[in-house]
């Protein structure tokens, strides 16, 4: 009985190709642009949040306590403790199921200076082999090596300290910061390497030397101004947090939103923004097949009155309206998932390049080749948006129906 | 007689008129107000960029942007500021002295710029006596009297009254250093401005900086701002190639630029909703015209020619077209000068706008006829468009063949 009123519904559209083909179209292309929207946009969210995680924050990040606010060399983690507490620190880091990897990083505030010019920087102590294991740093250089070079020597800088400063590879600067005993000290260093990380606070300000030399430049002996920390599993987030806050009740422990309140803001404002955009394209969409269906059915009447006045149940008719509804949702679902689906496979994996507005992108801190990312969600509430759509629109031309009566109808001109 | 015809017809069809123009009216007035939301946005974050401190024309050494180095300062400001000053359109120029210093107080030390300033003119082309937060403004006597951003005093603890020293360079690479009492605290709103800037009377600067009757470059405030980019030439050919003069589309140019882009981005969103929008369009009018497909098989039949079909049928929906636009046009235009007026606030989002330097969360909207009109136009041409396909396949059939349509 389900194929007599399938081949029905199917006869029904046949009859009028253009007008099902372009609600087919419709559905088909607007799903396509809300796809590619949604992917590319999420795609740019998720890579400034990705840049900010790795270049800086990890998904959790380890202060001493008061540090954020002041961020001194007196309030290092790890500064005043024993060998032995330090130990079980490391063993507890290293230990947890949870944790992927994590870096010490040692961090002043200071003075840069080039023959010519000068500009406060903040110094980083970090080690680049841990650090490119925990974030691949190492992808974000644009210039120069990844290397302190012999001896330590080397400082690796963000691209747009280095626009200020008017440096290139190779030049000599010099660096100034006061150490742990607050004297103002300074050493020469020369610039290794470049670094583009479209984290606006890093590439504005930051200086990168090895992890040791840092220690002797500040003079300080042992601990360290934060560790940052990567999960395996983004899940876990919130239960290492609260884990690592009782453990060491005397420390800062934040996760990256509470490092990048910004960028937590950026993604729930997109995914608003999307849902506002969906609901006004689906709605739009529904009253598309709805004034098709509302057609349909009017024009048909005379139609559908004799098949009730000959006894086929209300049901059955129904069937056969939704099934045409449901053929040209479905279909034009498919197409623009198919379409949308494989765009989003397309800039997944070459990328979106924008290169001509990098400048620009560079404003808000964004990579300008942006990679879509693909959420099974957005499939998902595609199909259900469309399906809604379909029952809805149908159900106004269906009550029309139910509410004649086959007599008068079929005796209407 | 065909305009009577296709006044008759859209009153006649009135369902397919309502839900055309409701259509028409709604995707003009989104694409009025969303233009008029981006281009007020973005008018406001620039302005607010170049008038909290950066100035509507900048003038420095030919070399300084590229290189800036103490070897390309503005030398002899004070010939320089006769001849800017006598250029038409300029109101006044105001040189600035930046260094970057190393502030102290106690054991505390952080890196940061110290600039030297004409209290009196700089009132007039920067905010930085608006921003007062507490203490009091410069003059132009003073001496050591410092006046500090927020964050910076915060971060060095400090209050109006409080002593601090700095090191630094002077402009003739000598070391330079002094005792300065903190005479007011400002705050601009621009987190990193606030962070890393405080201010001398430019007098005493020139003395303790060894710079006098030099500046790294100079404020030009002109009499009408929208001119800035032609008074910027004018000053640039007056002065000659040894002096740079660029406005603050050049000085601002990534700023500019990433309006743009969020420009483009805006409308790529608008334009997805609207090609939905168009195709129910399509599908509604040609359910319209399929609808009277028998009427206008009799009219071809009584000796209507086609070309007289289309011409009612054109303007028909050039009559719908023209009122949703008109209509649409005048809602959006409405809720684009309320808001114009009445600034939207975003007191939600100060964070990002803190991350991107913007020092604003009320934003208003560009209420310009001219764009409204653009608008529309545009508007128009696209609901015309869309009603196109269908009554060129209308008018393919045959009357015979159109009559018997069933």
């Amino acid at each position: 009985m389900y194929s007599l009123a399938l081949r029905m519904a199917w006869a029904s559209l046949a009859r009028r190709p253009a007008r099902s083909f372009l609600v087919v179209l419709m559905i088909c292309v607007s799903l396509w642009g809300l796809l590619l929207m949604q992917g590319i946009y999420d795609g740019m969210t998720e890579q400034m949040i990705a840049n900010a995680i790795r270049s800086d924050s990890g998904q959790l990040s380890l202060f001493g306590r008061g540090y954020r606010l002041d961020p001194s060399l007196d309030k290092l983690i790890g500064g005043k403790e024993t060998e032995n507490t330090r130990e079980k620190f490391r063993n507890l880091l290293d230990s947890d199921p949870r944790v992927r990897s994590w870096v010490k990083r040692l961090r002043q505030n200071g003075l840069v200076a080039t023959a010519h010019y000068s500009r406060n920087t903040e110094i980083y102590g970090v080690d680049l082999d841990r650090e490119d294991r925990h974030g691949r740093l190492k992808s974000y250089l644009v210039q120069g090596e990844y290397d302190f070079g012999n001896r330590s020597k080397g400082a690796i800088i963000g691209f747009k300290l280095a626009e200020k400063l008017q440096v290139k590879i190779g030049k000599k600067i010099i660096l100034s910061a006061q150490d742990i005993n607050s004297d103002v000290t300074s050493i020469a260093l020369r610039i290794t390497g470049i670094f583009k990380t479209n984290n606006l606070g890093l590439d504005e300000n930051a200086l990168f030397i090895d992890l040791e030399r840092a220690r002797t430049f500040l003079g300080v002996e042992q601990g360290v101004s934060q560790i940052s920390i990567m999960l395996h599993d983004d899940q876990q987030l919130a239960s290492l947090q609260q884990d690592l806050q009782h453990a060491l009740p005397n420390l800062d422990v934040l996760r990256w939103d509470e490092l990048y309140p910004a960028l937590m803001q950026s993604r729930v404002m997109m995914k608003g923004f999307s849902l506002v955009i969906s609901i006004m394209i689906f709605g739009v969409a529904g009253l598309g097949i709805f004034g098709v269906m509302l057609v349909s059915v009017l024009e048909r009447m005379r139609e559908f009155g004799i098949m009730l006045a000959i006894g086929t149940a209300f049901s059955q008719v129904r069937i056969i309206i939704l099934a045409e509804a449901l053929f040209m949702g479905l279909t034009g679902l498919l197409a623009g998932m198919v379409c949308g689906g494989l765009s989003l496979v397309y800039f997944k994996i070459y990328g979106l390049d924008l290169t001509m507005f990098s400048e620009a992108f560079e404003e808000f801190g964004m990579d300008a080749i942006t990679y879509a990312i693909i959420r099974p969600d957005y499939f998902v509430t595609a199909f259900v948006a469309v399906v809604l759509a379909t029952f809805v629109s149908v159900y106004f031309p269906l009550r029309l129906l139910r509410r004649a009566k086959p007599v008068e109808i079929i005796n209407a001109v | 007689m065909l305009i009577q015809l296709a006044i008759r017809n859209v009153l006649a069809y009135r369902k397919h008129s309502v839900i055309t123009f409701l259509l028409g009216a709604v995707s003009t007035a989104l694409l009025v107000f969303s233009s008029a939301w981006n281009d007020g946005s973005h008018q406001q974050m620039i302005k607010n960029a170049v008038e909290i401190y950066s100035g509507y024309i900048q003038i420095t050494g030919a070399e300084f942007r590229k290189s800036p180095s103490f070897e390309h300062l503005l030398f002899n400001v004070e010939k320089l500021q006769k001849d800017v000053e006598a250029v038409a359109g300029v109101d006044l120029f105001s040189p600035r002295f930046d260094s970057f210093v190393l502030y102290s107080v106690g054991e505390k030390a952080v890196g940061g710029m110290l600039t030297g300033i004409d209290p009196e003119k700089e009132r007039r082309i920067s905010r930085l006596y608006s921003s007062l937060k507490e203490g009091r403004y410069l003059s132009k006597t003073d001496t050591n009297q410092l006046y500090i951003g927020n964050e910076l005093a915060r971060r060095l603890k400090l209050q109006v009254g409080d002593e601090l020293a700095f090191v630094g360079s002077g402009a003739d690479y000598s070391f330079a250093a002094d005792k300065l009492i903190v005479k007011g605290i400002f705050q601009t709103g621009l987190f990193e401005f606030d962070a890393t800037s405080a201010f001398l009377a430019k007098p005493y600067f020139d003395m303790i900086m060894a710079a006098e009757n030099l500046a790294t470059h100079g404020i030009v405030l002109p009499h009408d701002t929208q001119q800035a980019d032609i008074v910027a030439k004018n000053i640039g050919r007056k002065i000659g190639a040894e002096f740079q003069s660029a406005s603050w589309m050049e000085t601002m140019a990534p700023l500019v630029k990433s309006m743009k882009l969020d420009s483009v981005f805006g409308y790529i969103t608008l334009g997805i909703i609207f090609i939905v929008i168009f195709f129910v369009i399509m599908i509604y009018t040609l359910l319209a015209v399929f609808a009277r497909i028998r009427e206008i098989g009799i009219m071809r039949a009584v000796g209507t020619t086609p070309r007289q079909i289309l011409g009612i049928l054109l303007l028909e929906s050039s009559i719908l077209g023209f009122i949703s636009v008109v209509a649409g046009g005048l809602i959006g235009a409405v809720f684009a000068y309320y808001f114009n007026v009445h600034p939207m606030v975003f007191s939600g989002m100060e964070e990002q706008f803190k991350q991107y330097g913007l020092a604003v969360s009320a934003m208003p909207t560009a209420f310009e006829p001219f764009t409204i009109l653009r608008d529309m136009l545009v508007m128009f041409v696209l609901l015309l468009l869309s009603t196109l396909y269908p009554i060129i396949k209308v008018n393919r059939y045959q009357p015979i063949e159109a009559m018997h349509h069933v």
